[in-house]
């Protein structure tokens, strides 16, 4: 198997972060509050409930260096909580969004972290010291619906978003004071909130993305049960549309350049590699699953007429080779949708050889790559 | 999931009938075997047109403040819509599938063959509509045009296993065909009974 352990922290998760050393989770049980295990001698121990928000929690992510959360809600509130000695302490950020928050990123060197809202805006939030508190700029007008996540380039200027109006894009945050000019950089002349690129692949509902590791290629999933890679980014992006013929994805990782790992609506994490010419394809699903008795569906009558009229048609008509295990309950890790994948990365590592998955099922399952023989050269 | 070559088939065999070249009490329950396997294929289309549709997720409502609202049934955003599927067995037996981003509705149109067979189906659709807290799934009110519906919404979806729910709709369209023409059939029986001891007074 390549899940390592599997935990049932609740009914349902719909977002879950882990402390920089991996040794506390932090998750909400789709419901208003934020609840902080740590592993405390083989097991996973209850040590903190965060109670501010009075909706559903839809994010939450926890900095690596500065050791803080941030957590939005669809109250429209977001908080960033901050550790003093035993206690998490809140400070409310000023969102400035009249509807709920939906995703929210910290950026790559955490001193600014991206909020996506069904306001159909963006806010960018930084740290002010004079007024000690968090301020939010706001990127509006350009999406014509939710933005759905928010995924930072590792330069911490680029942010890419994708939205229900099935439109990828891609924005500048530089913001005077915070950000320092890079000169070397191609993002330089770009002002807060300019639009670099949008793009128009998907003829649906687009969510869950991220950029590879190095920043150069981008990748989101559309509700068609389509997966689009970007690369280049910028005036003549090159893009790339792979089809595949599973349920469709909700959110992605990428392990290297050539790896990417989806989570979805089929329970099962689905790997994508890159060949040599760096053309996409979908190779396998992560889980093994063995046949479950769901397959038995094809009613016996007309398997008895097939025998008798000895067409085996009717018999198998119904199964036309997909196994009839999606969808859950195929004895996987998993029993309901994947929401979020969110990647283990060893302090000092430079590689992602595990991740963890939650989903609507209350499980967070951790999963190992390096066991994987056929996948270890796209590591 | 049309099949061309069944219906060739079909009349094919109709053709044989005609001609009295096979013998008919097989043939009968050969076109039991098709009907009941039309059904299927029926049945198995919606099936997996479930399977695809409820996709959901928990979406709040992008108009109304602190809402969150089966899309579905607002129709608020056309961009959190997907296109309805329609699928017919025949004109008297239709289902119609509509999709948004957080519910699903799916509406279906039970066979009535004849006056009594409305009656009953109207009656006993209602007897169920007005249990709707019982199934959880079930509107209370079926769409414009159909006998009966059905919403799902995220919350089903995170409560209940997939496919169980998808079950659920396909074993209800099973049996509704059955207890409908059960029920027309106690209702028959009864009637001669009853007009039996009516008449028996004149004689």
């Amino acid at each position: 198997m390549a899940s390592v352990s599997v935990h049932q922290f609740a009914q349902c998760i719909t977002s879950h972060a882990w402390s920089p050393d991996h040794s506390m989770i932090a998750f909400c049980p789709n419901n208003n509050e934020v609840h902080i295990y740590k592993l405390m001698e083989g097991k996973w121990e209850k040590i903190h409930v965060l109670h501010k928000h009075d909706q559903i929690v839809s994010g939450i992510d926890w900095s690596t260096s500065s050791n803080r959360i941030v957590t939005v809600s669809h109250d429209r509130n977001s908080y960033v909580w901050s550790q003093e000695a035993t206690e998490w302490v809140p400070t409310l950020v000023i969102l400035r969004l009249n509807r709920a928050a939906l995703c929210v990123q910290w950026s790559p060197k955490e001193n600014k972290f991206a909020v996506g809202s069904g306001a159909k805006t963006v806010c960018i939030c930084y740290y002010e010291q004079e007024n000690n508190w968090w301020v939010s700029k706001l990127i509006r007008k350009r999406h014509d619906s939710s933005v759905t996540s928010v995924a930072w380039h590792p330069n911490n200027i680029l942010l890419a978003t994708t939205s229900t109006d099935g439109k990828c894009r891609v924005f500048s945050t530089f913001i005077k004071g915070v950000d320092t000019k890079n000169p070397a950089g191609s993002s330089t002349d770009s002002k807060f909130g300019e639009q670099i690129m949008q793009l128009d692949l998907s003829l649906s509902w687009t969510f869950g993305m991220k950029w590879s590791p190095s920043g150069n290629t981008l990748a989101y999933v559309g509700h068609n049960s389509m997966i689009y890679f970007v690369d280049d980014v910028g005036p003549s992006p090159s893009a790339q549309s792979v089809a595949f013929r599973d349920l469709p994805l909700r959110d992605v990782l990428f392990i290297s350049e050539r790896m990417l790992i989806g989570g979805g609506f089929d329970c099962n994490p689905m790997v994508f590699i890159a060949d040599e010419r760096g053309l996409w394809s979908f190779l396998r699903f992560l889980d093994e699953r063995k046949p479950s008795s769901s397959a038995k569906y094809s009613s016996q009558l007309s398997e008895k007429f097939g025998k008798l009229y000895n067409q085996s048609k009717y018999s198998t008509n119904d199964t036309n080779g997909t196994p009839r295990t999606r969808g859950g309950g195929g004895g996987g890790a998993h029993e309901n949708c994947i929401t979020s994948v969110v990647p283990l990365k060893k302090a000092g590592g430079t590689t992602i050889t595990s991740f963890s998955t939650s989903g609507l099922d209350g499980k967070i399952v951790i999963w190992e790559l390096e066991k994987q023989e056929d996948l270890l050269e796209y590591l | 999931m049309c099949k061309p070559k069944e219906h060739i088939f079909i009349s094919f065999i109709w053709l044989k009938f005609a001609e009295k070249i096979v013998d008919p009490n097989p043939l009968i329950s050969l076109l039991t075997h098709l009907m009941a396997n039309s059904l299927r294929l029926y049945l198995t289309c919606i099936r997996n047109t479930l399977e695809a549709a409820l996709c959901l997720q928990n979406f709040p409502c992008q108009e109304v403040e602190r809402h969150n609202k089966p899309e579905v049934e607002l129709k608020t955003s056309p961009e959190l819509l997907l296109n309805p599927v329609m699928i017919c067995r025949n004109e008297a037996e239709k289902c119609l599938i509509e999709t948004s981003i957080n519910s699903l509705r799916i509406s279906l149109k039970v066979k009535q063959a004849d006056e009594l067979e409305n009656i009953l189906t109207k009656k006993f659709l209602r007897f169920l509509s007005m249990r709707a807290e019982a199934f959880q799934v079930l509107r209370r009110k079926p769409v414009q045009g159909y006998d009966i519906s059905f919403l799902i919404t995220n919350y089903h979806c995170e409560e209940m296993q997939k496919q169980k729910l998808i079950d659920f709709i396909v074993q209800f369209m099973e049996d509704i065909d059955k207890e409908i023409s059960e029920l027309k059939l106690s209702m028959n029986t009864r009637g001669r009974l009853v007009a039996t001891e009516f008449l028996k007074q004149f004689i």
